[in-house]
């Protein structure tokens, strides 16, 4: 069963046509069993070294949340997606089009997966959140994490564009549908990811699952407002 | 491990060169001629490919040498480095670097793996743990071929900021020849000429750089074999012991200016260089 999972997230990370088409055409549950088990493992393992410098607890946290934040996107994005892909017409159905982004976030996964001993290694030398220099740490945790999952993402989205343009009626109509769903998520993941915050804890605040009021506010009236305090 | 996509003699004309089943195949991963463990060191420099041809699809494997070579030529590299300090350093610096360099090498494994493949590398895990030993090797065989350089500035240089620099210049050297093994075996395995290896590469080497604070001290001197206590990040710890050192010499300078007969700082000058260097005060 390893080597099985072993040979398929080599298969994924090639790109191999045949495992997507060979996906799409037998039942779902051959690729929900895979990916659903690559996300939970990938972004379950790297969420854990995500929190890791704030404590055990923090980690466990983030741990559950960071695989929750891919299923809820594509939960509440699954209908608009599909319909997209009809509209554009690309020809991928509502199916289709939850396995080809169930197949783009395992592949996020597995490669936050393989880096996770690396950030674990880096959450182990970090200062306590009290201690001196924590805040510099604090910031080149940010980044080196942004960096990792943007790296990430990037790389899986590139690899699920070939894999659209490949499937669909025409490379024109592929583009379109891939990056309209590309927006639809990065929208809907910016505000999930933003309700179930913090992820990383800043130095001196509390560590807790959610914020007390983790449905007040917005991702995009705080980058307003950060914004604002930049010019202003 | 055996018969993974070999070269192919086809069956009609077994004359013919054999076939590939990759675009590009670099023309040095062909089997090794012969076998044994001087084959193998043998080839590791001159022709490393052939290694890692035989751990694909070879016989016998040669990962058994392969970690031996690794671990004995780290060890010396690690003795020279101890010699800068002597005393307990000359044991302690060796299994500091063994143990880096593994943990390092354990590490970044699994990102190799799958770097590996998003480059289009088509390598079952054995094949990748064989690579990243290839690689170690390579670049521990050349450790051991700078060792007289480091180990002449280990006896002559006092300067903890200098030796340190030149050491880790000479790690970094032999790791861009290793990463170039990694780089041409991966074209031979399927990859692609892409950017995930050299982001894999940049990677290994941060760690391994962050590697010598954790397992600091590995050259100047410590009443502590490790020092987990203290979490640093390296650049950190490398401005502290440039300031550590800039002020030693400072204050050095002003003795000689006011007259005072000037102490130079030695490495058997134990008293002056615990009360000055912030890296042997750990």
């Amino acid at each position: 069963m390893m080597r099985h999972f072993l040979k398929t997230s080599s298969r994924l990370c090639r790109g191999d046509q045949a495992l997507l088409q060979g996906w799409l055409k037998r039942s779902p549950v051959h690729s929900l069993a895979f990916c659903i088990p690559a996300i939970l493992l990938g972004c379950g393992t790297y969420g854990f070294t995500m929190g890791l410098w704030q404590g055990w607890e923090m980690a466990s946290y983030v741990g559950i949340k960071l695989p929750l934040v891919i299923f809820a996107t594509l939960l509440i994005n699954g209908m608009i997606n599909g319909m997209l892909a009809m509209v554009l017409g690309s020809g991928i159905g509502f199916r289709e089009s939850v396995q080809f982004l169930l197949a783009g976030f395992s592949l996020m996964a597995i490669v936050l997966f393989s880096l996770s001993p690396i950030t674990f290694l880096m959450a182990l030398h970090a200062p306590d959140p009290e201690a001196m220099g924590a805040k510099h740490w604090h910031s080149a945790t940010l980044l080196t994490h942004t960096l990792v999952v943007a790296y990430a993402g990037i790389t899986s989205h590139r690899s699920l564009l070939r894999h659209v343009r490949e499937f669909a009626a025409t490379v024109e109509h592929g583009t379109r549908t891939f990056f309209a769903w590309l927006a639809g998520n990065l929208f809907v993941g910016a505000q999930i990811s933003w309700i179930m915050r913090p992820f990383f804890g800043s130095p001196g605040l509390e560590v807790q699952l959610l914020r007390d009021q983790p449905l007040e506010g917005d991702f995009y009236a705080a980058v307003w407002r950060a914004i604002q305090h930049i010019l202003f | 491990m055996n018969d993974k996509t070999p070269l192919e003699t086809t069956a009609s004309n077994p004359n013919r060169p054999p076939k590939h089943p990759y675009k590009y195949v670099d023309p040095d991963y062909l089997p090794i001629e012969g076998s044994g463990f001087s084959q193998v060191l043998n080839h590791l420099l001159k022709k490393p490919l052939s290694v890692i041809h035989e751990i694909n699809h070879g016989k016998s494997s040669p990962l058994p040498a392969l970690l031996a070579v690794t671990l004995v030529c780290l060890s010396i590299f690690g003795l020279v480095l101890g010699m800068f300090s002597a005393g307990e350093q000359l044991w302690a610096a060796p299994v500091k670097v063994v143990g880096g360099v593994i943990l390092s090498a354990l590490v970044c494994l699994p990102s190799l793996y799958i770097f590996g493949a998003l480059g289009g590398m088509d390598a079952k895990v054995q094949q990748v743990i064989g690579l990243m030993l290839t690689f170690l090797s390579i670049t521990s065989l050349l450790l051991v071929g700078f060792a007289p350089v480091v180990w002449l500035f280990s006896t002559s240089s006092n300067s903890l900021v200098f030796f340190g620099f030149l050491s880790l210049s000479i790690w970094l050297i032999c790791l861009i020849f290793g990463i170039r093994v990694i780089s041409r075996a991966s074209k031979s395995m399927g990859g692609r000429k892409g950017g995930h290896l050299h982001i894999w590469a940049a990677i290994f080497m941060l760690v391994t750089i962050q590697m010598t604070t954790t397992m600091r001290p590995i050259i100047g001197k410590s009443d502590h074999f490790l020092t987990l206590t203290e979490k640093k990040f390296f650049l950190i710890h490398w401005g502290e012991i440039l300031n550590g050192e800039t002020n030693q010499s400072v204050r050095e300078a002003r003795k000689t200016e006011s007259g005072e007969k000037s102490v130079p700082s030695t490495r058997s000058d134990k008293k002056s260089d615990a009360q000055t260097n912030p890296y042997l005060k750990e």
